[in-house]
């Protein structure tokens, strides 16, 4: 599977130029197409990118079919609160599915779709297994466990219809330095609010690590959903008391007030961070090493030390001087 | 390694922990002995949280006194099932799988854990699973130790029916199924658990008669077991009820 055609949506944002560059550095990938509504996030030397308009249909499946991709990468999916209020993220989410995976059925060298999913798919309600693993049945109880079974089940039937194989990489929420992530600004803020009745766990990634599962997806064509989550978990509790935070314990009904002042000053609580911080978000994520042959090194408590150490502001040398 | 600050204000030296005098700082030493669960800390895959359990021995021990036997007969490392009785209201689960896990050096996950806040939080910081047959699979593929309780029943002495579908998980998983006898007085602190060997499958099956039939015998082994143990000898009988219940 030498000097495949590789597409990738979403290529503008952190993890998709993430995966874009460990993607060039593949020695099975030849050409590298890339289509985002915003330009990458850092420097790529392969790839080559298109500023789409998600809503412009036909170009979308002008370009895609054009270049005819062996393997579709689609990571264009917004995540609620984070470069858009819930009500576009879904509505984007829907539109970039639709033009993408719809464009990528028309190519005839398709052989392989591997797509962003999350473990907010298998919902948080009562009775809900602590730690699903891949078999576990969707039950979404938020917005964006809605939107990404909803991607799930869209892809799913794209690769029914056209006979690819579809692989779903469901990741925990993703945390790191560019990322921007609604449960990242929650945990930075100065003051930390936290369930006092139930302070449940969750875990995380790393974005550098789910970029390297999703490479490692396109890599062995992933044909199942595999839950992507870095080892160990932590509370609300310890993650604020771990980054030095005042933890303010909450008992339910002030969270409304909460939230809108958090989204005043720049920290907005979707439904699905909600949900994180009072049932708390788990998965098994064992399968991984055996479906994709990695490891992930980064565990979740040295993600929350890591996402409190991070700099607000990153200053970057240049590669050389050009004055 | 630890930094080590020089009184002259040089530059700190990375100091192997093992060779740092213990007068040296004192203020560090105490740091170090600083509960973690004030720092933050972390829970494990399933929520359990180690640093909760041993702020909570003390007051654990206050109620249980638990002698634990038999655990040479647990695998050092991989899963295991492990079925016990269980009297009604006595939070047998509970202190099996605290005196368990402390005796034998690894995680020990009760089942059976509510999933309503408070009380279901807390116990999964204890090591609570919920009752459901996918979640005691999930552990075991991860190569947990599991403890399911029998039905409860208000006789001490007595194994209530063991659940086929929970066994299930452990056919499936091809875990290894262990019967274990609790007795502890209704009071009084002393309390015994008591692990038997591994139960066999006496038939090899393809369905679920295989769960249905180790079920049974998990439920004789562990009334075995609980025969075995004896119970309250004083001599009086009405004392001896009073203790056991």
């Amino acid at each position: 599977m030498n000097r495949q055609r590789v597409l990738v949506t979403g290529m503008g944002a952190d993890l998709g130029s993430r995966v874009a560059s460990l993607l060039e550095a593949e020695p099975w990938v030849g050409q590298l197409v890339g289509f985002d509504v915003d330009p990458p996030r850092r420097r790529l030397r392969r790839a080559e990118f298109h500023l789409v308009d998600i809503a412009d249909r036909d170009r979308i499946v002008e370009l895609v079919t054009k270049f005819n991709p062996h393997v579709v990468v689609h990571l264009a999916v917004w995540e609620p609160s984070t470069r858009a209020v819930p009500a576009d993220a879904r509505r984007w989410t829907e539109q970039a599915a639709t033009a993408f995976l719809g464009a990528a059925a028309e190519c005839r060298a398709l052989e392989a779709i591997v797509h962003r999913s999350g473990i907010e798919v298998y919902g948080r309600a009562r009775g809900a297994p602590t730690r699903p693993d891949e078999s576990s049945p969707l039950h979404p109880t938020s917005e964006y466990g809605r939107t990404l079974a909803m991607l799930e089940q869209r892809a799913a039937s794209v690769g029914r219809r056209v006979g690819v194989s579809v692989g779903a990489v469901r990741l925990a929420s993703v945390l790191g330095p560019h990322v921007p992530s609604p449960l990242g600004r929650l945990l930075r803020q100065p003051i930390v609010p936290f369930s006092l009745l139930a302070d449940s766990p969750f875990a995380v990634v790393e974005d550098i690590d789910a970029a390297r599962a999703i490479v490692a997806a396109a890599a062995t064509r992933l044909a199942e959903p595999v839950n992507v989550v870095a080892p160990g978990a932590i509370t609300g509790l310890q993650a604020a008391l771990r980054g030095r935070r005042i933890p303010l314990a909450t008992i339910g009904p002030e969270w409304p007030l909460l939230r809108r002042f958090s989204n005043l000053v720049g920290a907005p609580v979707p439904d699905h961070v909600l949900e994180l911080m009072h049932r708390g978000r788990l998965a098994d994520g064992a399968r991984a090493a055996e479906l994709l042959g990695i490891r992930l090194t980064t565990s979740t408590p040295e993600v929350i030390d890591r996402l409190h150490a991070w700099d607000s502001v990153m200053r970057f040398t240049p590669d050389r001087s050009v004055a | 390694m630890v930094h080590l600050h020089s009184v002259d204000g040089d530059a700190p030296a990375e100091v192997p922990l093992a060779d740092v005098p213990l007068v040296a700082d004192t203020a560090r030493t105490i740091a170090h002995r600083k509960p973690q669960l004030l720092s933050g800390g972390s829970v494990d895959d399933w929520g359990r949280d180690p640093q909760f359990i041993a702020a909570l021995r003390p007051l654990v021990r206050l109620r249980w006194h638990v002698s634990v036997g038999g655990q040479v007969h647990l695998p050092p490392t991989g899963a295991a099932l492990l079925v016990a009785n269980a009297r009604r209201l006595s939070l047998g689960a509970v202190y099996s799988s605290l005196a368990l896990a402390e005796s034998i050096g690894r995680p020990v996950r009760f089942v059976g854990r509510p999933d309503i806040a408070p009380l279901g939080p807390l116990m999964r910081r204890l090591g609570g699973l919920l009752r459901n047959a996918d979640e005691v699979a999930c552990a075991l593929r991860n190569g947990e130790i599991v403890l399911i309780s029998a039905a409860s029943t208000s006789h001490p002495r007595h194994a209530g029916w063991v659940d086929p579908d929970l066994i299930a998980s452990a056919v499936l998983t091809n875990s290894p199924v262990y019967p274990v006898a609790t007795i502890s007085m209704r009071f009084g602190r002393a309390t015994r658990v008591e692990i038997g060997p591994m139960v066999p499958r006496r038939h090899r099956r393809r369905g679920p008669l295989a769960e249905v039939e180790l079920a049974a015998d998990v439920q004789r082994r562990v009334q075995k077991l609980l025969e075995e143990l004896g119970g309250s000898n004083t001599g009086v009988g009405a004392i001896d009820w009073l203790r056991e219940g």
